[in-house]
């Protein structure tokens, strides 16, 4: 069971999770990290649950092609979007108190 | 004579009401699973495809209008779903239309409902009939737990296929792996929803009921895909090979 520290607002959350679980899709069914967890439209396109990784990005699969879109540069610096994250291991993160805004990923550019 | 069962039992009862019958145990979704079909068939699925999951947004809307306003909670989380079909991000047809394109058809022959077979018609009528006569909590767990939970399981199996097997870019196949996050949401509000709301022995026995329909008109709009555009090319001796594990009674409706 993958265990979850979550920060945001000053506050840090704790949980745990069964192994392939989608933090998106536990605050989707009002369960934890809910009501604390920010997301949005849940396939990578709003950026809403854009997630800072302090831990455990090291078990993460590489970023796909919508978070590099989505993220951009902000992937070097650690950030990952949540919804397109399935946790088979221990994990910190945390989210700013506001939606991060959107990055100049390469289709912006274009 | 059959007792109110407890959230855990009546959720278990869906679980069996439901997995009997999946719709990732037809000879169309073993085919897909296997790398066997074409694009061409693959185009004649997503023509059908679009009839039966395009109007689900009007589906709910029906189910949200008779909500009773005392389930507050239920009604919200119908008009998320709608919304999250529509408008929360791409809306998920577009990108249903995207993949046809990439099979070699076009939005138009997509959205066209000549192009749609005759079963696919009846899934399409027994979803609104379910939406707009049965009581709400019954067409919760018909439509959303007997159908739309049902999809993570099956694009799970299908999606990396389509890459791997079929040669699809990930933007081409977006539409499936939009479906393992939001339908996995909304099938698991839907239980609760129902565990919550059938609180009668009659309503449980009716959600029950409805669940087994709902899979076995899955099942049996995905069989007839087979039989209309598959069959002549990949036989079901051939599929056997593949997956050995159809059920006896199953098979039976396979065959027929």
């Amino acid at each position: 069971m993958p265990s979850v520290v979550f920060h945001r607002n000053g506050q840090t959350f704790h949980g745990e999770v069964k192994e392939n679980t989608n933090l998106v899709v536990r605050a989707g069914i009002r369960k934890f990290p809910y009501p604390n967890f920010l997301y949005g439209c849940g396939m990578g396109k709003c950026g809403k649950c854009a997630s800072l990784i302090i831990k455990g990005g090291e078990h993460l699969p590489e970023p796909n092609w919508k978070e590099k879109q989505r993220l951009g540069s902000r992937i070097d610096e650690g950030y990952r979007l949540a919804c397109q994250l399935w946790l088979t291991h221990d994990i910190e993160l945390s989210q700013e108190a506001t939606p991060l805004p959107a990055a100049a990923g390469p289709s912006d550019v274009a | 004579m059959p007792e109110l069962m407890s959230h855990v039992e009546f959720r278990t009862a869906l679980e069996n009401a439901i997995k009997g019958k999946s719709a990732n145990k037809a000879p169309f979704s073993i085919a897909w699973a296997s790398g066997k079909l074409s694009r061409a068939h693959l185009a004649c699925w997503a023509e059908n495809h679009y009839h039966y999951v395009g109007p689900f947004a009007d589906y709910l809307g029906y189910i949200y209008a008779r909500m009773p306003h005392r389930y507050l909670e239920a009604k919200d989380f119908l008009l998320a779903n709608m919304y999250e079909e529509e408008i929360g991000g791409d809306r998920h047809t577009d990108l249903l239309i995207r993949f046809a394109k990439a099979c070699g058809t076009t939005a138009e022959r997509v959205k066209d409902p000549d192009n749609m077979t005759a079963t696919t018609r009846g899934l399409q009528s027994w979803c609104y009939a379910v939406a707009m006569r049965e009581d709400p909590i019954v067409a919760v767990a018909g439509l959303v737990v007997g159908l739309e939970s049902q999809v993570p399981s099956i694009y799970r199996k299908q999606t990396p296929t389509l890459r791997e097997k079929y040669k699809f870019t990930d933007e081409e196949v977006e539409f499936f792996d939009l479906h393992i996050v939001s339908d996995e949401i909304h099938g698991e509000r839907g239980y609760q929803i129902v565990l919550e709301h059938a609180n009668t022995v009659e309503l449980q026995q009716r959600c029950l009921k409805i669940c087994e329909i709902g899979a076995q008109m899955r099942l049996l709009y995905t069989t007839a895909l087979y039989h209309d555009f598959v069959e002549k090319e990949i036989p079901l001796s051939e599929l056997d090979h593949v997956e050995k594990r159809v059920p006896n009674d199953e098979r039976a409706l396979l065959q027929a």
